[in-house]
C-alpha cells in the first residue's frame, strides 16, 4: 500500500506541474506561499494537541473512577489540519474535542461561505451545545441510543443555526477577525456547512449539513458516513421546489442560481429553501475492521476521491506502525519530492528504553497523534497540489481499539 | 422569506388595482406612477438573445437618505450583501469612472468590473454597466431611480431597479432573469434595511420632503 501513496504523490506533483510550467515563477511563489501558510497552520494544530493531550491526562483519571458503564476510557488520537490555499480569505474552522462527554469525543469540521463569523462560531459552540442536548436527552429511558443520538444532533444544528442568526443580528459584535461591513445591520448572507462526529464506545454518529463529507474505512473500504447536500440531489431538489424555491445551473447547481448547497447552518436569507436539518447517522463499530474517520470539507473532497483518500491515510498509519517497531524516519515512505518540500522531519531520539513501560506506552501514543497529523497534512498537500480552489480542512481520527 | 417568496409585488406592474373604491384610486395613482417613471427613466431595447425586467421597493424612509445610499458608486458593499470589497480605478469619481468589485465567497462569481454610466443627484439616477468579471453577466445594464413617496403619512421613497443582460449559453431566458431579479431582491431588501435603520437613528420630521 505504500507504494499506492507514493504513486498518487508521484502523480499528483506531476499533474500539478502543468500550470506550473505555463505561469513560471507565480505559480512556484504561489506554491511556497501555500506551503508556508501549511506549515504554520500544522504547527498551531501540533500545540492544540498538546495542550489537548495534558487536558486528556488530567482527564482521564476522573473519568476513569466516575464512568463505571465503560470497561476502559478509550483516548483519542487524532490530528487535523485547516489551511487557506488558494482562496484569499480563510472562512473554515475545525473543532476537536476530546472527553467532551464521559467515553465519548467530539470533532467538527465547518466550511464558511460569504465571511468566516459563522464557521468560527460553529467550531466554538457546536460541541457544547451537543453537550446540552445529550445531557437533556440522558433522561430518555424509552429511546434507543441510535433515536437518543439523533434528537440530539437534530435540536443541537437547530439551536446553532439560531445562534448564528441571533448573533448577526447585532445583539453580540461580530468576531475581532470578521470582515462584515458594520453599516450592514443583519449578515443574513453568511454561513456554513457542518459535518460533526461523535465518537463513543460503540458507536460513531455522524451529523452533516451541507457539503462537507465524513468518511469512515472499515476493512480496506471507503464507507461515506454522510451524503452531500448539493440543490440537484433529486430529494433535495423535490423539496426545494414543494417550498416554492427554484434550482438554476449557474456554475453549477445553485439555489436560486446563488448557493451551491441545499443545506446550511445559517443564510437565513435562502430559508425555507435552504435548511439547517442535518442528516444523523449512527453506526456501531466493529473492532477489527474499524481503521480510521476522515472528516473534510469540500475543498479536499472536490479532488480527491474517497477511495485515494483512504488510501493515503492507511499508508500514513501503517508508517506510524512501522515506526513504532524499528523507529525509522517519520517522512520515510514519502516521495523525494513531498520529503524535501515539507522540511521539518523531527531527529530521531536515541535507542528506547525497554525498562520504561509507562514511558513507552505514551511514546507510543504520541506518535500515533503525529501519525494521525501527518496524514491529514499528506491530505491537504494531495488537495493543493491538485489544484483545489477552496479552503482545505481535515480531521483524521484513527479508530483502532489498543490491545492492552 | 422576505426577499425571495414570489408574487410580493416586486416586478412593475405586478400591483394590481383591487380592493375599495378609496383603495383603487391610491393603488391607482401609485401604478400610473410607477408607469410613468418606467415609460421616462427605464427604457431597455432587449435583444434576441438577451433578457430585461424592472423591480421595485417601497421603503420607509426619505428619499435623500435612500439615494445617499445608491448613489454610491464607491462604496456598494454599505447597502449590498454580496459585496466584500470595492475599489474605484483612477482617481476621481466621474461618468466613466470603473470599479473593481470582490465578490463574497458562495456565489456564483469573485469579481465584477462595472463602469458607471450616469449619476444624476437632481434626477436621483444611476446607470451602471458591467465590461468585465466572470459572473456570466456579459452586457449587463442597469438603471436604479429613487422617488419621493408617501407611505402611512411618513416621508418614503418608490425604488425602482431596471436591467438588460445577455442570456448565457447554457441558460434560459427565465432562468437568467430568475437569478438576476433573486440578486436585485437581495440588495433591494438590504438597501430598505439599512435606509430604515438609518431614518430610525436620524429621525426626520414628518413634514420635511
Amino acid at each position: 500500500m505504500a507504494e499506492i501513496c507514493c504513486e498518487v504523490v508521484a502523480g499528483s506533483s506531476s499533474e500539478g506541474k502543468g500550470p506550473e510550467c505555463d505561469t513560471g515563477s507565480r505559480a512556484a511563489r504561489r506554491r511556497r506561499m501555500e506551503i508556508r501558510r501549511l506549515r504554520v497552520v500544522a504547527e498551531r494544530g501540533a500545540e492544540e494537541e498538546t495542550s489537548g493531550k495534558r487536558r486528556r491526562l488530567d482527564g482521564g483519571g476522573g473519568e476513569a473512577s466516575t464512568d463505571e458503564e465503560d470497561r476502559e476510557v478509550e483516548r483519542a488520537r487524532y490530528g487535523f489540519t485547516s489551511v487557506c490555499g488558494r482562496r484569499r480569505d480563510m472562512e473554515d474552522s475545525v473543532s476537536a474535542c476530546p472527553g467532551f462527554l464521559p467515553g465519548h469525543h467530539f470533532f467538527g469540521v465547518f466550511d464558511g461561505h460569504g465571511c468566516s463569523h459563522v464557521a468560527t462560531s460553529c467550531g466554538q459552540r457546536m460541541h457544547e451545545i451537543v453537550v446540552d442536548e445529550a445531557g437533556a436527552a440522558a433522561g430518555s429511558a424509552g429511546l434507543d441510543e441510535e433515536a437518543r443520538w439523533r434528537g440530539v444532533m437534530e435540536r443541537s444544528f437547530a439551536r446553532m443555526d439560531a445562534e448564528a442568526v441571533a448573533s448577526s443580528r447585532g445583539s453580540v459584535a461580530p468576531a475581532p477577525t470578521c470582515r462584515c461591513e458594520m453599516q450592514l445591520p443583519k449578515c443574513d448572507h453568511v454561513g456554513s456547512t457542518a459535518v460533526v462526529a461523535v465518537l463513543g464506545p460503540r458507536h460513531v454518529v455522524v451529523a452533516n449539513c451541507g457539503d462537507s463529507r465524513a468518511v469512515l474505512c472499515r476493512g480496506g473500504a471507503a464507507i461515506p458516513l454522510s451524503c452531500d447536500h448539493k440543490p440537484d440531489r433529486p430529494d433535495e431538489l423535490e423539496r426545494i421546489h414543494a417550498a416554492g424555491g427554484r434550482v438554476i445551473f449557474w456554475d453549477g447547481a445553485r439555489v436560486f442560481g446563488m448557493l451551491a448547497m441545499s443545506r446550511a447552518i445559517g443564510d437565513s436569507y435562502l430559508k425555507p429553501y435552504v435548511i439547517c436539518d442535518p442528516e444523523v447517522r449512527v453506526m456501531e463499530r466493529k473492532d477489527g475492521e474499524d481503521e480510521f474517520l476522515i472528516l473534510a470539507s469540500d475543498g479536499l473532497w472536490d479532488v480527491v476521491s474517497n477511495e485515494v483518500a483512504c488510501n493515503v491515510v492507511r499508508a500514513c498509519l501503517r508508517s506510524s506502525g512501522r515506526r513504532e517497531r524499528n523507529r525509522s524516519s517519520p517522512t520515510s515512505n514519502l516521495s523525494p519530492r513531498q520529503s524535501s518540500s515539507s522540511g521539518d522531519e523531527a531527529p530521531n531520539d536515541g535507542a528506547p528504553s525497554a525498562a520504561a513501560g509507562s514511558e513507552s506506552d505514551e511514546e507510543s501514543a504520541a506518535e500515533e497523534d503525529k501519525a494521525c497529523a501527518e496524514a491529514a497534512v499528506l491530505l491537504t498537500k494531495l488537495a493543493l497540489a491538485r489544484q483545489t480552489s477552496d479552503n482545505v480542512s481535515v480531521v483524521v481520527v484513527n479508530l483502532r481499539r489498543r490491545k492492552l | 422569506m422576505v426577499g425571495l417568496v414570489g408574487g410580493g409585488g416586486w416586478r412593475v406592474g405586478d400591483d394590481a388595482a383591487g380592493g375599495g373604491g378609496g383603495g383603487a384610486v391610491a393603488a391607482g395613482a401609485a401604478a400610473a406612477a410607477e408607469a410613468e417613471h418606467m415609460r421616462r427613466l427605464h427604457s431597455h431595447a432587449p435583444g434576441e438573445h438577451q433578457c430585461s425586467s424592472a423591480l421595485v421597493k417601497h421603503i420607509k424612509a426619505p428619499v435623500h437618505l435612500v439615494w445617499s445610499l445608491v448613489r454610491s458608486f464607491d462604496q456598494p458593499q454599505r447597502y449590498k450583501p454580496f459585496v466584500s470589497r470595492c475599489v474605484v480605478r483612477g482617481g476621481d469619481l466621474e461618468i466613466g469612472s470603473v470599479r473593481e468589485v470582490n465578490v463574497k465567497t458562495g456565489l456564483p462569481a469573485t469579481t465584477s468590473t462595472e463602469r458607471l454610466e450616469l449619476l444624476d443627484d437632481d434626477e436621483h439616477i444611476l446607470s451602471v454597466k458591467f465590461v468585465g468579471g466572470d459572473h456570466r453577466l456579459r452586457n449587463y445594464s442597469s438603471i436604479v431611480t429613487v422617488h419621493p413617496e408617501s407611505i402611512d403619512g411618513r416621508p418614503g421613497t418608490l425604488v425602482i431597479e431596471s436591467f438588460v443582460v445577455d442570456v448565457p449559453d447554457g441558460n434560459t431566458k427565465d432562468e437568467t432573469c430568475y437569478f438576476v431579479e433573486a440578486v436585485i431582491k437581495c440588495n433591494l431588501t438590504s438597501l430598505a434595511e439599512v435606509s430604515e435603520r438609518l431614518a430610525v437613528q436620524s429621525p426626520t420630521s414628518p413634514l420635511e420632503q
